[in-house]
């Protein structure tokens, strides 16, 4: 009997979160239409869940999910009416961005108002000079996923540059044929490859920007000799490696056909997703290797929050209180293993160990100029051919700097030369 | 016919086309030649985080009391053009450039020459297949017909993403066409060459298109006058001779009509790119003025490229449309 009126009790909290006793956004006061947009991965998505679980007669929660957030964002925050998104869940770039626009509402009133009530901890607010400007949630980075069972039974130790990674991948080629293509990483044409090339560039020492001006660095020896470190990989990974984004290279991880590669460390636990990997418990993870002995790891911190449009529809509280549920205490818990939170409450699994190791192997935090998208952009459309060797890479980088010279002016960053 | 009664008839059209086509192309065009920047300061951030503290100094977009950005606006001429057509060289005031010429690569012209390309081979393959499928179709059963038609408009159906995915996930590494290859001993990665990656945009635009010229054509087919074809077997025509000499004429104007609607859509082909290769190795026109839009944030310079497509589109269409404004003027 006793068992039963615990079902009874148990069961509608399972079948409808909404029935969560003292979540603030399901407190009756709020009467608002919210409407979030975010990117649609699974940690996303389970935000989304947790948001519309405020939902009640009097507040309407919408999440659209979507890959080009960017592009929303950018359309909603800057229209000259009202933004018909209240927030936005957005990455660290994203966010670099819309703040350098002056886009972002302050949460200074909201946090004062509500820090204790929501539990927010202070190394979740991300200031900017001090002004609270986003909510974040979780940490990413990238880090070297190998095999554990392939690297023991051949006696190898784990890369820590990526030379000791090219002499590994060629072992493992020899002594292991069902192996064709050892490394797999994301190095498909576009932001991928830029975001590579940024790694390993800044672990040569080499920089994008010359100091505290937006004129291009990039386009310097250490750049040469990142495109020809890339380079150096293509005979290693699949000959398809140039169209592989992010989920290509986890399914080549998860269906046991490389045996190592850098992949964003919030997609770990899915190595051990029995539904759809055949290398359930056999990786392990690492620091990325770095690109030079002595450098540091070549990878960048991450992290993603929640912002409010300064053109906001004026239903801050409500808002922000939805926003709040999706990063609670409970939030956290009930989706622990999906990312890499910063809450306190998270328990770090096997699979969440990558940030801690980034940042023990001296990874640094991913730029943070607003013009740094325009170089990024424009070296994601030159790599693919450069690293292929179809272009010189001197010459390629050459060709980026001046398209990215051409973009900064049109968007005022840098000044044409009258002269 | 009154004048009165004349523009009766036709205002509401011209009006209707005036609003949603000629005055967005107006604009578009105004846009080309129009350069809005934001105005900036030069601002050191101090950002707290997940990651502790790290001082940023770099410039911010002013505002003004409304939190609108400020925007410093300007006529530029055909700046945008000579820049997207690579005949504008930039000149930066930059102390530290190290001035290493580059290789005269063009974004553009990468993307005409494919887009050509695309244009050229999937036109006469699409109504060649199409003419084949309707033939086909006409000669079977009228049981199956239905069954048949349905599964030959499906690759039209499907929204293009997703049959360009489906795809993907044909011919990616594992995937049953690579893996059907490797049986009989031929391995090709289909997007590691700039070739392969050529072919498999070109034969996705063949899949998808052809049910369309299939559809059209077996439409065709069944207005070609019985009598002039029992007139052509008596008068001992062959079945190739019937079709060269009959069908195909009749089915002409048709064609016609296939290769105009063909031609626009192929000069703007875009899902197979972002989706199959993500560019690598193939680019088009369009694909450049959507990654100008958005991920340039620059619909100034995006406008110049979307009129440059419709001068590119109107150069391919020239021929046709003369041809049918001739026919409709002696048909008077």
């Amino acid at each position: 009997m006793q068992r039963r009126k615990l079902i009874g009790f148990a069961l509608p909290l399972v079948v409808n979160p909404a029935v969560f006793a003292g979540s603030i956004c399901h407190e009756s006061k709020y009467r608002a239409d919210v409407n979030i947009v975010a990117n649609s991965f699974p940690v996303i998505q389970h935000l989304a869940k947790v948001a519309k679980s405020c939902a009640s007669d009097s507040l309407k929660v919408n999440v659209k999910l979507t890959s080009k957030v960017q592009n929303e964002v950018e359309i909603a925050f800057s229209s000259s009416g009202k933004s018909p998104f209240d927030a936005a869940v957005v990455s660290a770039s994203v966010f670099n961005d819309l703040y350098s626009k002056n886009q972002l509402y302050s949460l200074k009133g909201l946090v004062n108002k509500f820090k204790d009530q929501h539990k927010i901890e202070e190394r979740m607010i991300v200031r900017m000079n001090g002004d609270p400007m986003a909510i974040a949630f979780m940490q990413n980075t990238q880090v070297l996923y190998y095999r554990r069972d392939i690297f023991k039974r051949l006696g190898l130790s784990v890369p820590k540059t990526y030379d000791e990674m090219f002499a590994t991948a060629a072992i493992i080629k020899k002594l292991d044929p069902a192996i064709a293509n050892p490394i797999a990483q994301c190095f498909s044409k576009g932001w991928d490859l830029a975001t590579e090339f940024t790694n390993v560039i800044s672990s040569l020492g080499g920089r994008f920007f010359h100091e505290g001006t937006a004129l291009p660095a990039f386009n310097s020896e250490q750049g040469v000799q990142a495109i020809e470190l890339m380079r150096q990989m293509l005979p290693y990974m699949s000959p398809n490696a140039l169209a592989s984004n992010a989920d290509d290279v986890m399914n080549q991880l998860q269906q046991g056909r490389a045996a190592m590669g850098v992949l964003w460390a919030s997609r770990a636990s899915r190595m051990d997703d029995p539904t759809a990997s055949k290398v359930v418990g056999l990786i392990d993870f690492a620091p990325a290797p770095a690109a030079r002995s002595g450098g540091g790891t070549a990878a960048h911190l991450w992290w993603d929050g929640v912002v409010m449009p300064r053109n906001g529809p004026n239903q801050r509280d409500a808002t922000f209180a939805v926003l709040m549920e999706m990063l609670s205490e409970s939030s956290v818990e009930s989706g622990n293993d999906l990312a890499i939170w910063v809450r306190s409450n998270f328990k770090p699994g096997r699979a969440s160990t990558g940030v801690k190791l980034a940042m023990e192997a001296g990874a640094k935090i991913w730029p943070a100029e607003p013009f740094f998208n325009l170089a990024h952009l424009q070296l994601g459309k030159v790599l693919a051919d450069a690293v292929k060797g179809l272009r010189d890479p001197a010459q390629a980088l050459a060709g980026a700097a001046d398209a990215y010279k051409q973009s900064a002016i049109e968007k005022s960053f840098l000044k044409r030369d009258l002269a | 016919m009154k004048l009165a009664t004349f523009l009766k008839f036709t205002l509401p059209s011209a009006v209707t086309m005036a609003v949603l086509l000629a005055l967005p192309l107006l604009m578009t065009i105004w846009l080309s030649v129009v350069n809005c920047s934001p105005v900036l300061e030069l601002q050191k951030t101090e950002q707290t985080g997940p990651f502790g503290s790290h001082v940023v100094t770099a410039q911010r977009f002013k505002v003004d009391a409304n939190g609108q950005a400020l925007k410093s606006c300007q006529f530029v001429g055909f700046d945008f053009y000579k820049n997207i057509l690579g005949i504008q060289s930039i000149s930066v005031a930059d102390p530290v450039d190290q001035k290493l010429p580059t290789d005269g690569h063009n974004e553009f012209l990468s993307a005409l020459s494919f887009t050509l390309l695309y244009t050229a081979v999937t036109t006469p393959f699409i109504l060649f297949i199409g003419l084949v499928l309707a033939l086909v179709t006409q000669k079977i059963s009228d049981r199956f017909k239905g069954l048949v038609i349905s599964m030959a408009l499906l690759p039209f159906i499907i929204t293009p993403v997703v049959g360009a995915l489906a795809i993907k996930w044909l011919f990616r590494d594992d995937g049953l066409v690579f893996n059907l290859l490797s049986h009989v001993g031929v391995q090709i990665y289909w997007m590691s060459e700039a070739w392969s990656a050529k072919l498999l945009v070109i034969f996705y635009g063949v899949w998808h298109v052809s049910p369309f010229a299939f559809i059209v054509l077996y439409a065709g087919l069944q207005g070609v006058p019985q009598d002039s074809l029992e007139a052509a077997r008596l008068d001992g025509a062959s079945k190739l001779q019937v079709l060269w000499f009959v069908t195909l004429p009749h089915l002409a104007p048709l064609t016609i009509f296939i290769t105009l609607i063909h031609l626009m859509d192929s000069y703007r082909v875009f899902e197979p790119i972002l989706v199959l290769t993500q560019g690598v190795f193939t680019t088009s026109v369009q694909f450049l003025t959507y990654s100008i839009l958005l991920d340039e944030s620059n619909p100034y310079k995006a406008s110049a490229a979307s009129v440059l497509t419709l001068v590119g589109i109107g150069f391919l269409l020239a021929p046709l449309l003369k041809r049918t404004w001739s026919e409709q003027r002696n048909a008077r």
